[in-house]
């Protein structure tokens, strides 16, 4: 399976501001190293000298305790390594002070008079072993045999059917409905020669879907193709339990909320899509192993009315109260009920100035993208409200793909690269049904984004770096994501999921993604406060 | 031996530029960080420093990349470096595997370094190196993410680098027009260097030409110790304990380093007399610890009356390579270029 990444060469990715023009919005640094950036590293030439300087302190420092070092190195929390200058000052902070045992070192702090335990030195749990990165699955290797070879016959007509796409999409395009009719037969053919069990042809016929769907329902006015709420919950929850990304999503989010929560004793939490509330079990029971004792945790979870009555929310809010109970959390949960998330207003979440809240979204922002043109987008609107609450946090999680393009063929090629990875990945999925529903779920966003448009069209996915813009032009500030929350989501993905997913950094933010190419991105910010002036994006 | 351990920093500061000073030694140090001394290596922390970079199919510098899974089962990827060609400047889904255009298409298949357990094929210094190469040799690259040690010792990085060859030797629009073969170099530095030699000896004892093997630096090794190590031991970013290290990691257990992997041409090694062997370039760095056991692999080479070129940069540190700030640099790209050209 072949698998490919359009993304530009601009910022946003991992190698460095080589060509930041065109896609920051601030000016090119000029004093940049421009060679250690074509390595990865951001360094400017007139700290050069400096940052020599501290390597050789660390060196020095190295040399006089290198029993230290490695142990050290696993329990030392690194941020951003692309700021070369940045963490080489955080091992050297490490090394300043001799380590100290975990349970002398406190601080006071200072606002609640309370003890709390420097976060960096606890370890709750013992040192957890080196797991190996390569778990061989048995049943793997021979189910692998099992599926078909592809002959080369296959692989010629693999390719042409994406050729075939391609040009489909651009007679869409272009407006030419006739011949994008005869090739959807044509295509519609050749897949009875190419194996729809797996690989592109399956992929294929989703897209050749899709795109019919688009022709012989007219533009604009596409059905959401979604099916009832309760339908979309069951296909979400398989579709969690197929494939790691929403487990990595919920991790990542939780580990940070987690960390943003410390030393605060009313917390709230506002989830943007409850679901069943997959994400918050994890959450209660770190929080009741807290050192120091469990906050009061609120929360208030977004979702769909339900069509029949049922109180589906609040359902989901006794489970969790029941759950937190158990481990002696105190808990209160409130359901809002809203179709859409611009519907939802700030008075309707009832936060309480004293608590610390922190906003969740995974995988909704994109859906407030359309209809751009009007002045406060709901986008614009909700952010607007967001930072009105002062969330100690704000987890977000989207897709990390480039599916919102005003060009139709741009977003069909994206979106063709990025299933066919996504389906890809999937092919690793063993159990049943969730394999098949998370196809299902997959299949109805390729829907979505090919064959809907306007309002309709709510699978609005932007990468990481149109993302960055966004919230720094919103007044959010990133936090970073370091390497205690990469090492964990690395830990999780291989005891729960198999080989070929990759968790990656990225200037404090964390991908996940399948042989290299990133799927889903996870970042943190917090409102920068309204009366500083320097709008930092980091 | 305390003096071996003594990192004579002042040195090495001499003799690269400033840059390249800070990128080495925060490799070091970052190395340093990731080297159990239970033989146990911190994957997650080395996954999270290493700095990555995607395939990009819009073309930087009239170069384009994709990455291919070639093989399901170990997982193994490729990343494919193609010159874009003025008639298709920006290439499509479909333009991915055309047909190279020329009579002669030199195919470098390139291993990354890392002592077989540091970097991969997506790490941005190697990205970099990969691109310059087809650049300069108007070749394809084809750069192996081949599996790593310790957790995947001895024959794994070999048996990627064989899976890879094959897959290339096999593509037919790699072939080039003169006689509808795939021209093949193997090229690698530090541990990739070590892997190219190798993949060539297994490819021509199945009978598969292989036009040339450029080997950067390579990783070799031996049970005595050389004069060189003696002499060279911490004063350029290298001490002989972590080269000890990464043989144990990647040598199976209880194996020395007179074990024909790292030591080719050592006791338990075999004469490639008689084999169909392709001409070497060997680059040497007149400042790297290892360089008298590269020069007796150049030796090993001769006796069995192979062709070899030996370029021995007297005043090169380890990873000169990496960045275009030096003379060695200029002189071993150049060098290259004319050792792939002359086929053509």
């Amino acid at each position: 399976m072949l698998r490919y990444d359009s993304t530009s060469s601009s910022a946003g990715s991992s190698s460095g501001s080589l060509s930041s023009s065109s896609s920051s919005s601030k000016p090119p640094q000029q004093d940049i190293d421009g060679l250690l950036a074509g390595a990865g590293y951001k360094v400017r030439s007139s700290e050069l000298r400096q940052v020599a300087q501290r390597l050789e302190r660390l060196e020095t420092a190295m040399g006089n305790s290198p029993a230290d070092f490695s142990q050290l190195a696993s329990d030392a929390i690194l941020y951003n390594p692309s700021d070369l200058a940045c963490w080489v000052d955080s091992l050297l902070t490490e090394f300043a002070e001799p380590p100290p045992t975990c349970s002398s070192d406190f601080i006071v702090d200072p606002v609640n008079n309370q003890t709390v335990v420097n976060s960096a030195w606890t370890a709750a749990e013992p040192h957890t072993p080196q797991v190996h990165q390569n778990i061989t699955y048995d049943e793997q290797q021979s189910l692998d045999n099992q599926l078909t070879v592809v002959t080369a016959m296959e692989e010629d007509s693999g390719i042409r059917l994406v050729h075939m796409l391609m040009t489909c999409a651009e007679c869409v395009q272009s407006g030419d409905l006739s011949l994008a009719t005869s090739l959807i037969d044509d295509m519609q053919g050749l897949l009875t020669h190419v194996n729809t069990i797996c690989g592109i042809g399956k992929v294929a016929g989703h897209f050749i879907d899709a795109l019919s769907r688009r022709i012989f329902q007219g533009m604009g006015g596409g059905s959401v193709n979604g099916g009832s709420a309760f339908e979309n919950e069951i296909l979400y929850h398989h579709f969690y339990e197929a494939c790691p990304y929403l487990k990595f999503a919920h991790f990542t989010a939780n580990q940070a909320i987690l960390e943003a929560f410390d030393g605060h004793d009313c917390v709230h939490v506002v989830d943007f899509n409850l679901m069943h509330g997959l994400q918050w079990p994890a959450l209660i029971q770190a929080l009741a192993l807290r050192p120091g004792g469990p906050p009061l945790l609120r929360l208030t979870g977004i979702g769909p009315p339900p069509p029949d009555g049922r109180d589906s929310l609040r359902e989901i809010g006794l489970r969790l109260a029941e759950l937190a109970r158990s481990v002696n959390v105190r808990f209160a949960f409130r359901g809002v009920a809203a179709s859409r998330l611009e519907d939802v207003k700030p008075w309707m979440l009832q936060v309480n100035p004293k608590e610390a809240v922190a906003v969740n979204s995974i995988m909704q922002l994109h859906r407030l993208l359309g209809c751009e043109q009007t002045r406060n987008s709901p986008i614009d609107t909700v952010l607007s409200w967001i930072r009105g609450l002062n969330p100690k946090i704000m987890t977000v999680v989207e897709q990390e793909a480039n599916h919102n393009q005003p060009g139709f063929l741009d977003r069909f090629t994206e979106a063709l690269y990025y299933y066919s990875t996504m389906f890809d990945s999937l092919e690793a999925c063993r159990i049943q049904p969730e394999k098949a529903l998370a196809e299902i779920y997959i299949q109805r966003e390729i829907g979505n984004v090919v064959s809907c448009e306007g309002s309709a069209r709510v699978e609005r996915h932007e990468p990481l770096a149109k993302w960055r813009r966004r919230l720094s032009g919103a007044g959010f500030r990133a936090l970073r994501l370091g390497s205690n929350a990469f090492k964990q989501a690395s830990m999780l993905l291989t005891l729960f999921s198999a080989e070929g997913y990759s968790v990656e950094e990225n200037e404090g933010c964390l991908s996940l993604g399948w042989h290299s190419s990133p799927l889903i991105a996870a970042s943190a910010w917090q409102a920068v406060p309204a009366w500083d002036n320097h709008m930092s994006s980091s | 031996m305390a003096g071996s351990n003594e990192v004579n920093l002042n040195e090495c500061k001499m003799v690269v530029p400033l840059n390249t000073w800070v990128l080495i030694s925060s490799f070091k140090l970052a190395y340093n960080l990731l080297r159990r001394p239970d033989g146990t290596f911190n994957r997650h922390l080395a996954e999270f420093l290493d700095r990555k970079v995607p395939a990009n199919l819009n073309p930087v510098d009239g170069v384009f990349s994709f990455d291919v899974l070639i093989d399901r089962a170990t997982g193994l990827l490729c990343r494919i470096y193609r010159p874009a060609t003025a008639e298709e400047p920006e290439p499509n889904i479909v333009e991915l595997e055309k047909p190279v255009v020329g009579d002669v298409v030199p195919v470098i298949i390139f291993f990354h370094g890392g002592s077989f357990a540091h970097s991969s094929a997506n790490s941005a210094i190697y990205d970099t190196l990969c691109r310059r190469l087809v650049g300069i040799c108007k070749a394809v690259v084809v750069s192996v993410n081949y599996r790593r040690a310790p957790e995947n010792r001895y024959p794994c990085a070999y048996d990627d680098g064989w899976t890879a060859f094959k897959w290339v030797n096999s593509r037919s629009w790699l072939q080039s027009r003169k006689d509808s073969k795939v021209h093949i170099y193997l090229a690698g530095d530090s541990s990739g260097g070590n892997i190219a030699h190798h993949v060539a000896a297994r490819a021509v004892e199945s009978g598969i030409d292989v036009l040339g093997n450029i080997l950067l630096n390579p990783m070799f090794g031996g049970q005595e110790r050389t004069e060189s190590e003696k002499r060279l031991d911490g004063k350029y970013f290298v001490t002989l304990r972590d080269r000890d290290w990464y043989w144990r990691a990647f040598l199976p257990e209880g194996e020395n380093r007179d074990h024909p992997a790292c030591n080719p041409f050592g006791p338990n090694g075999r004469s490639l007399e008689g084999i169909k062997f392709p001409k070497s370039l060997v680059v040497v760095a007149g400042l790297d610890l290892i360089q008298d056991w590269q020069l007796a692999y150049v030796e090993g080479l001769r006796k069995a009356g192979k062709e070899v070129k030996l370029l021995y940069m007297e005043q090169a540190t380890i990873g000169f390579y990496l960045l275009p700030n030096n003379n060695h640099f200029h002189t071993v790209m150049d060098e290259i270029s004319e050792f792939v050209s002359s086929d053509c």
